[in-house]
């Protein structure tokens, strides 16, 4: 006999949902038009239709546990065409504000980071950290504004009144840069570790679909690799999502500015890899003078001459950065707020991304034209904005750079999208 | 000078329907129609549902009643120009285009002979197309001739004359504008199929056999371009898989944002068409929710007990077709939650109900929504009626009719 299946509305989260960016799902009429028109939607159970009735029904426990949301990359054909202005996209936008609110752990930090009062509270604890830090070097100095040359060895700076401006000198790397934001970054990968790991517990306990045709599936190493060379290298699925000129657009444009980042990466990385390990452990602790260990130290040696192929890789960084920005943002100020909402969470990292490209090319220009007065201001708002990026990163937006990593792993692991290229 | 006449703007189910009852009580009642002939949409169709009877005999009833009565006077290819003054005494301007065919027409014939420039069938939904002389369609009302005199040369028009021994002709024939005095104006300007080209993702208008549901019952019409088999279009072949999209433009905000009330019946209807004719066809429904309100649910009933009728729960987004020029549907079945493409020999896409005059100025300054269905104006002596105020069946449009005959009554009586 078939059982009663009573089904019970979570209507606390239907509201939470409405209030995070899905407000107008309760237009839906199930007509599946969204579902059909998605570039990239498999047959099998395909979304965002069904997650729309899930939605309406309140059905918790399968739309946080639900992969298909990280399946979708927002092309907003499905909100163009709904008849209903139900806005599907809005809907799976919303759930993945959701996931970045709730999956990783300290659920006060996703709370203060859904609003932007939240997120300027926040944004104190770098501000207070830099200025008590700020304040102490300007009472050693003398000046909030101190101009340096030279001392002797790496990263030595001497008090000169006909000095430069060095970031280095006011806040010495070893003691007040790289730890805490070693910190920070520690911080954040533990939360994410966590985060991932019930984001995946979330998915085994969704039902399976028995795969009887014998084919076999690859393992998550596998899944992961391919969904590295695919998905983050080539962008297939994203080039797939949405087919007009401002589709392309878009993805070219996220393309732009994630290879913005990983170049931005490699230099941190190298400049930090050459100070610590060339610098420090090879020069200063073994005390190694050769050749290739000073090259390391001098890679390792802020400011970069102009001239460095590190320095000059980091302006192509910035250039692509806010290139990339530039279309994503002209974007999501073109799109028609009747078909496509744009929710705290798409500004606010747009917001971040802007400040650390603005404060950063800043920071450079001044530094090397020399006003002290606007450079450390300047460089004091780059610190706590990329503090904020990477401090509270699994809470953003961008938290997708590794979740929808993860999702598109899991989705090649089970066969919910194909390994290789989409399509 | 109080006026206790009424005009009747268009001459479809409604506004015959309206003339006559007004005219029956001793009101002197004029039609102005566009097209060249009375019946309007009716016309056009094959047959009627629920009773699955043919228009004719409706219609032929409501001419049998306008001959018989000298209180009705109908100008056909006639338009609204302009309306001054108020309740009780209107002033109407009126244009008449030219028909090139006077009242001594027998309709032999002779100059449909005669002419040889073509244009689209407007009447057949373009499935056709016809000559410069012409008659709509073999019921036409009146029967009477026209010739497309603007449109073709001086020798043509002088060789439709030529094949006319009725002198019934008029090649001066010229545009005539008239005034009427009236004292309240019924508004039945009734509906047109909304466009298949805006339904770009269905390949509406491109799409060799994807028709629209009122091509669909001209094809299945026995005065139709196919005597009523019901073939496809590109191939002229009897369809064995054929399906229905529901809803293709209604309910929809980015095309017409409200239910058209008739489409799921008139689908309906047309599986029973196709059932008469092929008892093999395999059907297929694409709805969203399938509305047959009040005693038409019987219809339904009766007509879904088919075992060769598939109901599918979900609206068809896209539609292309292969090389064989069959349209390969995408729709996701909402119920099984699987989407798939389905391929069939036959598309008829269920469109909607859009009023006549969407997007243009009414002429009497009466309001509409935003749709362009007329509301209100009741108490200016100005009433709407049938398909111009809301999307209705034939049945509901005789009701409004009625009532608006007796509002426009009210309006003259007692000034």
């Amino acid at each position: 006999m078939s059982n009663t299946v009573r089904v019970q509305p979570d209507l606390k989260f239907v509201k939470e949902l409405q209030t995070v960016g899905g407000d107008s799902l309760k237009k839906c009429y199930q007509c599946a038009t969204c579902s059909v028109v998605c570039p990239l939607s498999p047959a099998d159970s395909p979304y965002p239709r069904k997650e729309m009735v899930w939605a309406q029904w309140g059905l918790k426990d399968r739309l946080v546990n639900d992969i298909d949301i990280w399946l979708c990359h927002n092309c907003g054909t499905c909100s163009d065409l709904c008849p209903r202005g139900a806005k599907p996209g809005d809907l799976l936008a919303a759930l993945r504000n959701m996931a970045y609110r709730n999956l990783a752990p300290f659920g006060f930090i996703g709370k203060l980071m859904s609003n932007m009062g939240g997120a300027l509270m926040l944004a104190l604890v770098p501000a207070v950290i830099y200025l008590l830090i700020w304040s102490a070097q300007a009472a050693k100095f003398g000046t909030a504004f101190p101009l340096f040359t030279a001392g002797e060895g790496h990263g030595a700076w001497e008090l000169a009144k006909d000095g430069q401006v060095i970031y280095g000198g006011l806040f010495p790397g070893d003691y007040f840069i790289d730890p805490i934001f070693g910190a920070a970054f520690a911080f954040m990968v533990v939360c994410f570790y966590l985060g991932i790991q019930k984001m995946l517990k979330g998915f085994d306990s969704q039902p399976r679909v028995f795969d009887l045709t014998g084919v076999k599936k690859p393992g998550m190493l596998e899944a992961f690799i391919d969904t590295l060379k695919y998905e983050v290298f080539n962008h297939t699925q994203f080039n797939d999502c949405g087919d007009d000129e401002e589709d392309k657009k878009r993805a070219n444009g996220h393309r732009m500015l994630m290879f913005a980042f990983i170049i931005l990466m490699f230099v941190t990385g190298t400049i930090a890899a050459g100070h610590w390990v060339g610098g420090w452990f090879l020069e200063h602790v073994l005390g190694l003078h050769i050749g290739p260990v000073e090259l390391l130290a001098r890679l390792g040696s802020t400011p970069l001459p102009q001239d460095s192929v590190i320095k000059v890789l980091a302006n192509i960084g910035a250039v692509l950065m806010v290139f990339g920005l530039w279309r994503l943002t002209k974007r999501r100020q073109s799109l028609d707020p009747k078909k496509f909402g744009s929710s705290f969470y798409d500004w606010f990292l747009l917001y971040v991304i802007w400040t650390i490209a603005l404060t950063g090319i800043g920071c450079e220009i001044l530094r090397l034209l020399n006003i002290e007065f606007l450079a450390y201001p300047t460089y004091f708002i780059h610190l706590i904005a990329v503090f904020m990026l990477i401090a509270y990163l699994p809470w953003t937006k961008l938290g997708h750079l590794v979740y929808r990593t993860v999702a598109l792993t899991y989705a090649k692991k089970i066969g919910r999208i194909p390994m290789g290229a989409a399509k | 000078m109080s006026n206790n006449s009424i005009l009747v703007v268009g001459g479809g189910f409604a506004g015959i329907t309206a003339a006559l009852e007004a005219a029956e009580v001793g009101h002197e009642v004029y039609i102005i129609e566009t097209k060249p002939y009375l019946g309007g949409r009716v016309a056009q169709l094959n047959k009627y549902f629920p009773k699955q009877c043919p228009p004719s005999c409706g219609l032929e009833i409501q001419f049998q009643r306008i001959k018989k009565n000298p209180n009705v006077k109908f100008y056909t290819m006639a338009d609204l120009v302009s309306v001054s003054g108020g309740p009780g005494s209107y002033d109407v301007k009126i244009k008449q285009r030219p028909r090139y065919v006077n009242n001594k027409c027998t309709a032999c014939g002779e100059c449909e002979k005669a002419s040889w420039t073509k244009f689209e069938n407007e009447f057949e939904f373009g499935l056709v197309k016809r000559k410069a002389a012409y008659k709509t369609h073999p019921f036409m009302f009146p029967m009477q001739y026209v010739v497309d005199g603007d449109r073709i040369d001086s020798s043509e028009l002088e060789a439709i004359k030529n094949a006319c021994q009725y002198d019934a002709v008029e090649v001066d024939d010229a545009e005539r504008s008239f005034d009427l005095q009236v004292g309240s104006i019924v508004w039945a300007t009734g509906w047109k199929p909304y466009e298949l080209e805006k339904l770009e993702t269905l390949g509406g208008g491109k799409l060799a056999n994807v028709v629209s549901n009122m091509q669909f019952e001209r094809l299945a019409a026995a005065n139709g371009p196919t005597e009523g088999a019901i073939v496809r279009p590109s191939d002229k072949q009897a369809p064995k898989r054929i399906a229905f999209v529901q809803c293709a433009g209604s309910r929809d905000e980015n095309h017409l944002n409200y239910c058209s009330y008739i489409c799921c019946m008139a689908s309906l209807k047309h599986v029973r068409y196709l059932r008469e004719q092929n008892p093999d066809a395999a059907i297929v429904i694409y709805y969203i929710d399938l509305r047959t309100p009040g005693r038409y649910d019987k219809f339904k009933a009766m007509t879904c007990d088919d075992p060769k009728l598939t109901l599918v729960k979900g609206k068809v987004a896209g539609i292309v077709e292969d090389a064989g020029k069959n349209p390969i549907v995408t729709v996701e079945d909402a119920v099984s939650g699987i989407k798939s493409d389905e391929m069939f020999d036959m598309v008829v896409l269920a469109t909607g109900m859009q009023p006549s005059t969407a997007g243009q100025q009414i002429q009497i300054g009466a309001q509409v929504d935003e749709e362009g269905f007329v509301v209100g104006g009741d108490d200016k002596g100005f009433v709407a009626a049938g398909c111009a105020k809301q999307p209705l069946d034939v049945m509901k449009t005789a009701q409004s009719g009625t009532s608006a005959a007796l509002k426009a009554i009210q309006t003259v009586v007692g000034r």
